[in-house]
Order: structure tokens, then sequence, then C-alpha cells
């Protein structure tokens, strides 16, 4: 599991009062309980923790793996190394 | 025939306790719920004092519910809780399409507004919480609630400034009266305690002024040395029920709502005259098919501001004439402070408490009389075994909206 998928695992977590144990990259975000605004949320979240912007319109999102792989892509956008 | 509405559930947060019998046992007791403030911000403020909720959060809700609730709807929705447990309503059996939920607030979520101008404009923030205009929304109490009960009879929200609470509560018992509604959680909520909305009430100069001896003591309404208004937060929701509809169910009734009027006094911001407030008072004994010798206890408006406490004395005069002296009246804000859009409905809460036990609840911190105001406050010392069947609640406001409540002992 890469250093943003735990993260991003964790955040959901903490949302939801939920052992980080139970979120699996394969999670249906709605699955779990998170509504489109609780997504918005853990987006607004993960902004704050990767220093990262996230576009408006850039929210076409399901699983948790998906939401890892748009802050991967937005660190490696928005702080090349 | 007109149908009754009766209270059949009490729920509360307030300064004074967060349930309904420990509120009013402080309340009889003399107790103040007024201190020092402990925020971060309180070297910037010249009024260092204010009526707090001890209130977390955590404690009542799950991290996914509270995260999303400005904390006025945090309050709001734990005081539904508890008026629907107190009533024993059953929130599965009830016809939710006729049961809806009125609510008065003055600030709305502005814990969540200032929360969010402190990211842009002091932080450089460039975005702001996904949640902001749904904790912000000034119906956001209300519709938190409804949302919990999916209760889909109205939902709307009153803001006239601190007589909120009292107009949701009377728009309420019409809504029931009129037969729109069979039941309606009715009340108000309040948490404004922020440093903005602290610092615009002090350029208003209308804050009292800390007591040196003893902060708890600094709200003195009717007294000569009152110095003016002490914020304060918190939440009240009523169950009102029609009365065949609580007989059928069996439920408990603390009272009869027999009577509700509201005036403006259409002549300025923030003055109030007693003929406005007169109009409110004789709307709300004419409603109810009363006359003054028949009210046993009014829980004034009084704020301890040198023109309210003067006005409403001179209003109460006014329509009660030779009755006036005979008519005991207290103002509860000297011991909960003024919770602004939620001030009515704490302060039904302690009107239907009185009249359930019997027990006038006092005004404290009344040492030096005014020769303005000189009616009966019940002065320091609640008053015991007394015999009150009809109770008056005024609230006034900035705006000049004026509503006035009565609740009666027994169907009448």
């Amino acid at each position: 599991m890469t250093d943003t998928l735990k993260i991003i695992s964790q955040l959901i977590a903490d949302k939801l009062e939920v052992d980080v144990e139970t979120i699996k990259p394969e999670s249906n975000l709605t699955e779990l309980g998170l509504d489109s605004l609780d997504t918005f949320d853990i987006i607004f979240s993960a902004e704050d923790a990767f220093n990262i912007k996230v576009p408006n319109d850039k929210v076409d999102i399901a699983t948790v793996q998906d939401v890892a792989n748009l802050a991967d892509s937005l660190i490696s956008e928005q702080h090349p190394k | 025939m007109k149908r009754r509405v009766v209270i059949t559930g009490l729920g509360i947060v307030s300064p004074l306790g967060n349930t309904p019998q420990l509120f009013f046992d402080n309340l009889i007791a003399g107790k103040s719920g007024i201190r020092r403030m402990t925020t971060d911000f309180i070297d910037k403020l010249d009024t260092k004092i204010a009526a707090y909720a001890d209130f977390i959060a955590q404690d009542h809700f799950t991290r996914h519910q509270y995260s999303g609730m400005d904390r006025v709807s945090q309050f709001s929705l734990y005081a539904a809780q508890q008026a629907i447990a107190d009533a024993k309503l059953d929130m599965e059996s009830i016809d939710k399409t006729r049961t809806g939920v009125y609510l008065g607030t003055g600030m709305g979520g502005a814990n969540s507004i200032e929360e969010g101008y402190v990211r842009l404009y002091r932080d450089g923030a460039e975005r702001l919480k996904p949640f902001t205009v749904l904790m912000a929304m000034n119906n956001a109490a209300c519709s938190q609630i409804g949302l919990e009960y999916k209760l889909s009879g109205p939902n709307l929200t009153f803001s006239t400034a601190c007589s909120s609470s009292a107009v949701a509560i009377g728009e309420a018992m019409r809504q029931i009266r009129h037969g729109y509604t069979d039941v309606m959680l009715a009340g108000g909520s309040e948490a404004l305690l922020t440093f903005g909305t602290i610092k615009a009430w002090e350029a208003l100069r209308t804050l009292a002024k800390e007591d040196a001896n003893d902060p708890g003591a600094s709200c003195k309404p009717f007294a000569a040395d009152r110095t003016g208004l002490v914020l304060g937060e918190g939440a009240a929701v009523l169950i009102l029920e029609d009365f065949e509809h609580a007989k059928a169910r069996g439920a408990h009734i603390y009272a009869e709502i027999s009577g509700y009027g509201t005036a403006n006094d259409g002549v300025h911001i923030t003055s109030p005259t007693p003929e406005g407030q007169a109009v409110a008072i004789r709307g709300a004994l004419n409603d109810a098919g009363l006359k003054p010798q028949d009210i046993g206890y009014i829980n004034a408006h009084g704020t301890a501001t040198m023109m309210n406490d003067n006005s409403e004395t001179a209003a109460i005069r006014q329509v009660f004439a030779e009755f006036a002296d005979q008519t005991p009246v207290s103002s509860t804000k000297s011991m909960h402070g003024h919770l602004m859009g939620a001030a009515a409905a704490v302060e039904m809460v302690a009107t239907a408490l009185a009249l359930k036990h019997q027990i006038l609840p006092p005004t404290i911190n009344l040492h030096i009389p005014d020769e303005k105001c000189d009616l009966d406050y019940i002065p320091n010392v609640a008053r015991k075994n007394v015999s009150v069947t009809h109770a008056m609640s005024n609230s006034f406001a900035f705006g000049g909206t004026g509503a006035v409540l009565i609740l009666s002992k027994e169907v009448h």
C-alpha cells in the first residue's frame, strides 16, 4: 500500500469513526456511507494533507483507490521532484 | 371549535444545564450561568463575561454527524432529541406529513461563517470547507431536526432577533390550531459567542459591565445599577401537539399555549416603545380570551438594558393598569443571560415548569430598586407555593418585533 493510499484511508476512517483496516482500496465510497458532500470533505482534507489543489471539476471518483490516484497525479503535477 | 395546542415535551441546552429539570432547579436556586470567558481572544475584548452552555458535541453525536453541523445545529438537534424522548413521541408511528419544525435563530451558523472568514482573510487560505454553506445557513438548525426524523411537514426558520423563538413557537401553535399539522417541534437555537459577534455587540454599547465582585452577578434586570445585557448561547425545543392528539396517546401535558400576540414598534430599530410592546401583550391576551387579572406570572423580556426595562415596565403598566402591582414579573435572563434567538424558547421552558411546579423563578441581582421599574419583580428569591393558572412570556427585539405567549395550566 502506498503512503498516499494509507493517508487517504486514514482520513476516511477518521471521518466515519471506523477502524482503518475496514477501508480497502477497492471500497466504494458510497457503500462505505459517504455521500457526495462527504467525498468533497475527504478531498478537502486531502488537499491539506498533501498540499495540493484539486480542480473543482476533477471529482470523478468512486473508490478509495480513485482518491489516492487523483492525489498522486496532482502531487506529481503540482510538486514535481 | 378551536383546536387546542398543548406542550407535551421539553428539551434544552443552556448555561444553567442541559436538561429542563436541572435548568429549572438552578433558576429556582437563583444560580447564575454567567461567568468570565476563557477564550483565547479574551484579551481583545472589553466585555469578558458571557453565558456559555457546557456542551461538547462528541458527547452526543458521532464525528460524522457533528462535523457537518455548526454548534447552533448541534444545540437544536440535541434539544429536539430530549423533547421527543420527554414527550414519549414514537417518531416512527406519527404522521410525518403532519409534523413540522419551526425554529428561531438570530445569527444562525455564526461560528462557521467566522471560521471561514478567518481561513480566508487571516490565514490566506484559498478554499473553504465544503460544508461551510450548509453549516452557516440560517435554516440549518431547523432543517437538521427535520432531516433526522424525516419529517415532511412545514420546516421554517424565523429570524426576528431577540424574539425569533417566540415567533417560531407562536406560529407553530397556529399551524396546529388552524389544522395544518398535528405536532410541531418548536423553539430556538443560538451559538454566537464568536470573537467577531461579541465585538459587534460591544460596538452597540448594550453589553453589561462585569460586576467587580462577582462576574456571575453582572446582569441586573430592573435594578438601578443595571448596565446592560449578557450574551448567552443555547437552545430549547418544545413539542407542541393538538390537544386531542395528545389525549388520544395518553401524553403528559405541561400546559396549553393559549395565547400568542405579535406586533411591531414601527418606530426605531433599537429603541422599544411601551405602546408597541403593549399591542403585542394585548394581542396575546385577546387571543387567549383572558383579562390582565387572569395572569399570575410574567416572564419578562428583562434584558437589563436601561431602555428595555423601563419600556417593558411601562408597557405592563399600560395593559395591566390597576392589576399591574399584583402581578409578579421576573427576568430569568439575570441567571441564564440573553440567548437571543433562543431566549424566548428557554424562557418558555422556565414558564412551563413554573406553572407545573407552582414556583416562580426570581430576578437575581436586584438589590437597588429603580424608580422607573416599580413592579413586583420577585427580587432575588424564588416564590414557592403560588397559585398561578395562566402565565405570560414577553419577548421584544431589535427591529421592533415583539411577541408574547401565554401558557395555561389546564386546557380551558
